[in-house]
């Protein structure tokens, strides 16, 4: 795995990242495609803890830690 | 580890001819949080009823809407589930797949509009593009266009509606802005097949493309940062500071179902007394007068009753669900609640059922998960309902008679008793009965809103009719069986009570004197018609059952008319060992059943037998009304079986170990 890619529960509030991959079953990815958490999408962190909330788009979703902790992104340079 | 890619989209099905008929069948379809059952509200008004899918706990609102104009037409509107993804393996995404498809032998619909949040359009959209790809007439309804506007999007509808290849209509269905033309449009939208997205590009993609040439220039990636719904996210689900103003919120919503529904639900009593005084006065005494007074006038109070507090809970939950913020307050709870199985969005239904258990199953319908639904409404009415209060207030008076402290004490502990039984239930049933994982707690936090009253009292409305269409007939019809039950056969009066009436005749010149003679004789009647009625005798044959729980023949008829609900144990009990008056604060009423005795002389409420029917009603389902509810919002009488079962083994199980135990122990 490529050293930058790091769990969704690493990053701290404000930061920004793409989305790499998740370590949950197919049902559960399904689920979060479904929400708009596609592969390569730009998402930022809006709360960390317990629910991990993040920012898709213009969505808001929030996340139980145990799923955040299994979701793999790329964090991307502050603009 | 897998990527979150695509999955390749199923190959359409073939386009679905448009049936002729008097009126057009439109399926409303779109992402949970759209506003979509506004719409519906403002389509069809009251005009609506609820219904669940065929062998499912999925709902969906059928509804009329009548469009005008020179060639009127019906619209027949069905609210389908809020879903993100049509190809979702999830119960309500299989039911509207079924449903757009017409699977089961049902006609497909004639039309079906796409409610969609401008302000999430690219997610919104991937909906759109499953639904075209089926071949089926498609309005989109882009909702929330005002909020779009104010965050900087203008979406230019002619080149949105000219990329997907279907009318859009722009709405703000709160509003009721572009309501009209979106019925005009379904009379004028033709029954070709739209062309649908091409199929070798992923939904998602389509979907972004469509956005961004649709946008005015402006791309719906990214908005800028909204301080206030961060803020307000961080303190509704922080640890601590989440839980306060949770515990606040729903503290005010108990408390508004108790104090304000009390007083219609007393409304209806005191009219339904008022009632059926009249028809006593009026008809004469036989049959007629014990099925009409009794049976069907009582039949009706006990179904009506419910109402008030049904109503008020979904209009509260209503208004809670439109700010925004049970989707915050589901994430608190679900921190305490998924250790027993439990889902977050369990925590409302199980409060609501310390009211009363029938809006708490009601209010399952808030859990999307149906494993999840189904637990919840089996263990909800483990919670101490209003109903279990005289019963408490009796026995722990009984028990405790003269120790307010002990007595409160006793009475708090039912509440903790009937909530662990819950919780524990739960944990068994996720892991036996109702094995697999919980969905994960992922959720969309929805924008925070002012909430719409119309939609509050509409859903209120929709949920009370709903209830007295299904559940309350066969409520009302059991009432007059139980009644039945009750009353016949029909019995002499017992000698002591002929001779009590002839003295009180002999004393006319005297009538205080006569009056209290005629009650005593009333009292002797009704005990002897209770005791040699059918449900007197099945107390008589089924009395061995629960003597291990040290129950006579008296207290098991108590039981077994309180099935159809609690409270019937303290009416029931003060005709057979009281002086027929229920008021269980009447100090006078407590000692009179504490100190009646069994037909051998021993009294009737021991210790021991009090603490073992206090345990036992804790546990015990005793209420009819409930399992009705169950059959129907779990699709199916083997849930409500189950429940009946369970409870009634927990409550025999606990009132056992409670007698034995205390006997052991010396205590008589």
């Amino acid at each position: 795995m490529d050293a930058q890619i790091v769990p969704l529960t690493s990053l701290p509030m404000g930061a920004s990242a793409r989305l790499h991959a998740a370590e949950l079953s197919r049902e559960d990815c399904a689920l979060l495609r479904a929400l708009g958490l596609t592969d390569q999408c730009r998402l930022r962190i809006c709360k960390t803890g317990e629910p991990c909330i993040v920012q898709v788009r213009t969505a808001r979703i929030g996340l139980a830690a145990s799923v955040a902790h299994k979701i793999f992104v790329l964090p991307e340079a502050e603009a | 580890m897998p990527a979150v890619s695509p999955r390749p989209s199923p190959a359409p099905p073939p386009a679905v001819p448009r049936p002729v008929s008097g009126a057009l069948k439109v399926a409303l379809l779109g992402n949970p949080n759209t506003d979509k059952t506004t719409l519906f509200h403002r389509l069809c008004g009251m005009m609506a009823k609820t219904a669940n899918f065929p062998g499912t706990t999925a709902a969906a609102r059928l509804g009329k809407c009548q469009v005008g104009g020179p060639s009127p037409l019906t619209l027949d509107v069905v609210d389908l589930p809020g879903i993100y993804r049509l190809d979702l393996d999830l119960p309500e995404c299989r039911v509207c797949r079924g449903f757009l498809l017409g699977d089961g032998g049902a006609a497909p619909p004639d039309a079906v509009v796409v409610v969609v949040d401008a302000t999430n359009l690219s997610r919104n959209l991937v909906l759109v593009g499953e639904v075209l790809a089926l071949g089926l007439p498609t309005v989109v309804a882009l909702n929330m266009v005002d909020l779009a506007q104010r965050r900087g999007f203008t979406v230019d509808t002619r080149r949105l509606a000219a990329n997907l290849g279907c009318p859009v209509v722009s709405l703000v269905a709160r509003r009721g802005d572009g309501v009209d033309e979106l019925k005009e449009t379904l009379r004028t939208l033709g029954d070709g097949a739209p062309a649908g997205p091409p199929s070798d590009l992923p939904l998602e993609d389509w979907a972004d493309r469509v956005v961004a040439d649709s946008l005015g220039g402006q791309h719906a990636v990214g908005t800028p940062v909204d301080t206030v719904t961060e803020r307000l996210d961080q303190a509704f689900t922080h640890p601590v500071l989440g839980v306060l103003v949770f515990g606040g919120i729903m503290a005010g919503l108990f408390w508004i179902l108790f104090v304000l529904a009390a007083v219609p639900m007393d409304l209806i009593e005191a009219t339904f007394e008022h009632l059926g005084s009249w028809a006593t006065a009026i008809v004469p005494e036989g049959a007629v007068r014990g099925l009409l007074v009794d049976g069907i006038i009582g039949g009706i109070a006990g179904t009506l009753v419910f109402l008030p507090q049904i109503c008020l809970l979904f209009f509260l939950v209503s208004l809670l669900e439109d700010t925004g913020y049970l989707a915050r307050a589901a994430f608190v709870m679900d921190r305490i609640l998924c250790r027993f199985g439990l889902p977050g969005h369990a925590f409302v239904p199980l409060l609501s059922s310390h009211a009363c258990a029938l809006p708490g199953i009601l209010s399952t319908r808030l859990i999307p998960d149906r494993n999840d639904r189904l637990t919840t409404i089996l263990v909800a009415p483990l919670m101490s309902c209003s109903a279990r209060l005289p019963v408490y207030v009796l026995l722990t008076s009984v028990l405790f008679a003269g120790k307010p402290l002990l007595a409160g004490l006793a009475f708090a502990g039912c509440y903790l008793l009937g909530a662990t039984a819950a919780m524990a239930t739960a944990f068994v049933t996720r892991r036996t009965l109702l094995k697999g994982p919980s969905r994960p707690m992922v959720l969309e936090l929805p924008s925070y809103k002012m909430p719409s009253l119309r939609n509050a009292l509409m859903t209120a409305g929709d949920q009370g009719l709903s209830f007295l269409r299904t559940a309350g007939t066969v409520i009302m019809a059991i009432c007059v069986v139980m009644w039945w039950l009750s009353a016949y056969p029909r019995t002499e009066a017992p000698a002591e009570a002929v001779a009590l009436r002839q003295q009180a005749d002999a004393l006319a010149a005297s009538p205080e004197s006569a009056e209290p003679l005629r009650q005593q004789a009333d009292l002797l009647e009704a005990r002897n018609a209770q005791a040699q009625s059918f449900a007197g005798r099945i107390g008589h044959a089924i009395q061995p059952v629960f003597a291990p729980l040290g129950y006579d023949w008296q207290l098991t008829v108590g039981v077994l008319t309180s099935f159809l609900a609690r409270e019937v144990f303290v009416s029931t009990m003060s005709v057979l060992v009281g002086d027929g008056d229920d008021d269980v604060e009447n100090e006078g009423v407590v000692a009179k059943i504490r100190s009646a005795q069994r037909d051998d002389g021993r009294p009737v409420l021991t210790t021991a037998t009090a603490a073992s029917l206090l345990v036992f009603f804790v546990l015990a389902m005793q209420c009819l009304p409930t399992l009705v509810l169950t059959r129907r919002e779990s699709g199916s009488w083997r849930w409500a079986g189950l429940q009946l079962g369970v409870m009634t083994s927990l409550a025999y199980a606990g009132a056992f170990v409670t007698f034995q135990g205390l006997r052991l122990l010396g205590v008589a």
